[in-house]
């Protein structure tokens, strides 16, 4: 092998013009294919790690407690957030965001314009690398991002130069924003600009930034409650699916149900527990409801509950009466209590009968978000039927959890559904970029197309090259063929010769590429593309063009480059192996 | 080591017609001989030469290199005869044009797997005996006519081969280049007892040499033995040694 290998170099060597011709379209197509792969990469970095790190996250987990309008709320963020970190590693997991945006009517100097105001964390310890990433990304040229987490300022905020313009305002001016609260209030606030950003992300241009406890402040958060949380991974490809489906199963509701105290004529302890309104829940309720005072349908409606028949008797309750509950807050020291109408009483089991009401839950998750009660473990304290009791599926959880879906035609189809049946519980969604961010890597897969076409114009390259020159060399070297099969060369030798001739030749000339890719790669990031109100701008990085070569994309290419080569040298090599020695020494040029 | 012919026949195809070469041919040669076989272009010298090297294989007939019938021998094992038992001269010296002298000398102890250093001092000895000492870094186009089939003749006998084969080896040079080149062949012969056939159409080669077999038509129409001491030895190493071309 090593003879057969130093005969190979030294013919390479001196046959040195062909070799070069070859060589240098090879260097070329290598040139463009790690330039292209790594361009291709850069953008997949700018959408993975920039873009959807800003956007959706790579794993989301949303909330909605309006059943009209969207209200991204969940009641208890620590819950939350414990699930998060006990179902992803930590060395998985780079960070994890509330994302809580509004749209809003902004009123500038004489001008107007619709935005997303966006809250930022400022108060969280970040990386030195994470806060350059941060600072070339917002690229604030006028004013200091650090002013968002000023106290003394009225709602610092941080805008586009673009927005600015459209607002009519400048730094230290004052906006008015108009919007609905978690509550459905229409609301106003005013903002101080403390940033004006040269941004090129599309994204962020129609953006107003400000710190996140100050959008909460304005939306109506309370300190315990979050918008919806986004969830970075270190690494998204690999990790995002399987996160999303670890933290699903993990999030699967608990019944909902208000432990608490019904005052009556007397006093008692109770369980309030909510029926779903759905044509199944009600078909089953209908089906095995006894009453024992009052009409089916009254008790269905939303206006009242339905209280056990010895619960009735113990308070001195009857159909029409009020009756008054109170239960101790999960976040709050002082109970809380609301009043509402029997509409019927119902007999059942004694325990059944003694400590529960039954509410609509329309009614009921009104009570419970607005004053999430305390956790109950107690069985005493808080009596839930079980599960095989009749009412049980018609009974309602903490909140509904929706289906995993894979692609954004499925959860927009998911959506459509859920919007159908009208639930009344907070839904709760875990969700992946790859449903939240389809446009966004839609773009990327148009780019690795663009990449496959470089490479399959590589390929032409060196297929058409390596078989001409291949053709041509065996064609003038035929004597020299049959002259090494005279003195005792063996035919596979020979084969062995012209094949790695052109491994040689293709790995040279792929060093060569990978150092010209990398000499290109650095003189097109040097150029500054002004690409304001183009859409193509999010596939820059501060307004040139992202390159991200690996060196395992490298050794691929290289690799995949040279299989293709002695693949296509591997049919000449055998022909001019198979010669016969007679025949290439008769052979004149 | 013998080579013995036995009613011999090559036959090609061209055009779809089967042209004979070689029509029966019976010939022995015994070690050591210094032979040629003449004849007019066309009559199978070289077709003849391409048989017992394992080039070509005969249509019908016995062929046999000391005691293998290379009949019998696969391809590799043709190889391997041409390798350590046969070396080549051909009449357009057949170098490989991007080696050097001494490169294109070493290349068959390179295949026999001899190692760098006695290969370079093997082939550098043979060069300087062939009268090339001075020019082992050349490349064959940086060398005369006479001086490239020198480096054939060098290449042909590294391996100190028991027969060697040389296809009209005079055809491409001068007279007193090709007599020369005679001469130190004959030389060879006689210090290192290599048999040495030769094809050609070359008056001088036929008179030099010892024992001439004389072919039309692919027949073997005559077989002169002309004994020793045709070649005046002192002469020829004189000579050699006053021009290298």
């Amino acid at each position: 092998m090593k003879f057969l290998l130093t005969i190979s170099l030294r013919n390479l060597l001196r046959q040195k013009r062909r070799n070069i011709f070859l060589g240098s379209a090879m260097a070329f197509g290598v040139m463009i294919l790690i330039t292209a792969n790594s361009f291709s990469h850069g953008v997949s970095d700018i959408m993975f790690n920039k873009l959807i790190v800003y956007m959706t996250g790579h794993v989301g987990i949303t909330f909605n407690e309006g059943t009209g309008r969207r209200i991204p709320i969940f009641r208890d963020k620590e819950r939350i957030l414990k699930v998060i970190q006990n179902n992803i590693k930590k060395d998985e997991i780079a960070d994890v965001d509330e994302a809580i945006g509004m749209f809003c009517r902004a009123i500038g100097n004489g001008k107007a314009d619709n935005v997303v105001v966006v809250g930022i964390d400022m108060s969280k310890q970040v990386s030195e690398e994470l806060e350059k990433e941060y600072m070339e990304s917002f690229n604030v040229v006028e004013g200091s991002y650090d002013d968002l987490a000023r106290d003394d300022i009225e709602n610092p905020v941080l805008l586009s130069r673009q927005k600015a313009e459209s607002l009519n305002v400048k730094r230290n001016d004052v906006i008015r924003i108009r919007f609905q609260n978690v509550y459905g209030q229409d609301m106003a606030a005013r903002a101080v600009v403390v940033g004006l950003m040269a941004n090129d992300n599309l994204f962020m241009q129609g953006v107003l930034f400000v710190e996140l406890k100050n959008i909460k402040k304005m939306m109506g958060y309370r300190p315990q409650e979050c918008g919806n949380i986004q969830i970075i991974l270190k690494n998204p490809v690999r990790d995002a699916v399987k996160t999303a489906d670890r933290l699903h199963e993990a999030l699967n509701p608990g019944p909902a149900f208000i432990a608490g105290t019904v005052r009556g004529a007397a006093k008692a302890g109770v369980t309030i527990l909510p029926f779903m309104a759905d044509n199944d829940s009600k078909r089953i309720m209908r089906e095995s409801f006894k009453l024992a005072s009052g009409r089916l349908d009254d008790v269905l409606a939303k206006d009242g509950v339905m209280i056990g028949r010895r619960l009735a008797g113990l308070i001195g309750a009857y159909p029409g009466s009020k009756i008054s509950i109170s239960f101790k807050p999960r976040f709050a020291d002082k109970d809380a209590s609301f009043t509402c109408k029997v509409n019927g009483i119902f007999t059942g089991p004694p325990d059944e009968e003694e400590k529960l009401i039954y509410m609509h839950e329309s009614l009921f998750y009104k009570y419970f978000y607005s004053n999430l009660p305390d956790i109950i473990k107690d069985k005493d304290k808080a009596y839930i039927p079980p599960d095989d009791s009749p009412f049980s599926k018609a009974l309602g959880t903490e909140w509904v959890l929706l289906d995993r879906t894979a692609t954004t035609d499925d959860a927009t189809k998911k959506e459509a559904q859920i919007a159908k049946k009208k639930i009344k519980a907070m839904t709760m969604d875990v969700n992946t970029m790859y449903e939240t961010a389809s446009d966004v890597l839609k773009l990327e897969g148009v780019l690795n197309l663009v990449t496959l076409i470089a490479v399959l114009i590589l390929f032409f390259i060196i297929v058409l090259g390596v078989i001409n020159t291949l053709r041509m060399s065996i064609r003038e070297r035929t004597r020299e063929i049959g002259t090494i099969r005279a003195i005792g060369m063996q035919k596979r030798d020979v084969r062995s010769i012209f094949i790695l001739e052109t491994v040689s030749l293709t790995f040279f000339a792929s060093i060569c590429g990978v150092v010209l890719a990398f000499i290109v790669m650095e003189l097109l990031s040097l150029i500054k593309f002004n690409v304001v109100d183009n859409p193509m701008g999010i596939l820059l990085l501060n307004q040139r063009l992202h390159f991200l070569p690996t060196i395992s994309g490298i050794i691929f290419n290289i690799l995949f480059i040279i299989l293709i080569a002695a693949a296509t040298a591997y049919f000449p090599s055998r022909r001019a192996a198979a010669m016969s020695a007679a025949d290439a020494l008769r052979h004149y040029e | 080591m013998q080579i013995s012919i036995k009613n011999l026949y090559k036959n090609y195809q061209l055009n779809g017609l089967e042209v004979p070469a070689i029509r029966g041919i019976d010939l022995t040669i015994k070690k050591g001989e210094f032979s040629a076989i003449a004849g007019p272009s066309g009559s199978g010298k070289t077709t003849l030469l391409n048989i017992i090297g394992g080039l070509d294989r005969p249509t019908a007939g016995e062929i046999r290199v000391g005691n293998d019938d290379l009949n019998k021998l696969n391809q590799k094992e043709l190889s391997d005869l041409r390798l350590h038992r046969i070396g080549f001269i051909f009449q357009a010296y057949n170098l490989i044009p991007v080696l050097t002298a001494l490169e294109n000398v070493e290349y068959v102890l390179l295949l026999q797997g001899v190692l760098k250093e006695e290969r370079t001092t093997r082939s550098t000895r043979i060069l300087e005996e062939v009268g090339l000492g001075e020019y082992i870094n050349r490349f064959p186009k940086e060398l005369s006519g006479g001086q490239q089939q020198r480096v054939a003749v060098a290449r042909a006998i590294v391996s100190e081969p028991e027969i060697i084969l040389a296809d009209e080896p005079t055809a491409n040079l001068d007279q007193k280049t090709g007599a020369l080149l005679l001469d130190l062949m004959h030389d060879l012969n006689h210090k290192k007892n290599i048999t040495f056939l030769f094809s050609t159409h070359d008056q001088m080669v036929m008179e030099k040499a010892r024992r001439l077999v004389y072919l039309t038509d692919g027949t073997s129409n005559s077989d002169t033995f002309r004994g020793h001491g045709h070649f005046k030895d002192n002469k020829i190493k004189k000579k050699s040694k006053k021009k290298s071309n």
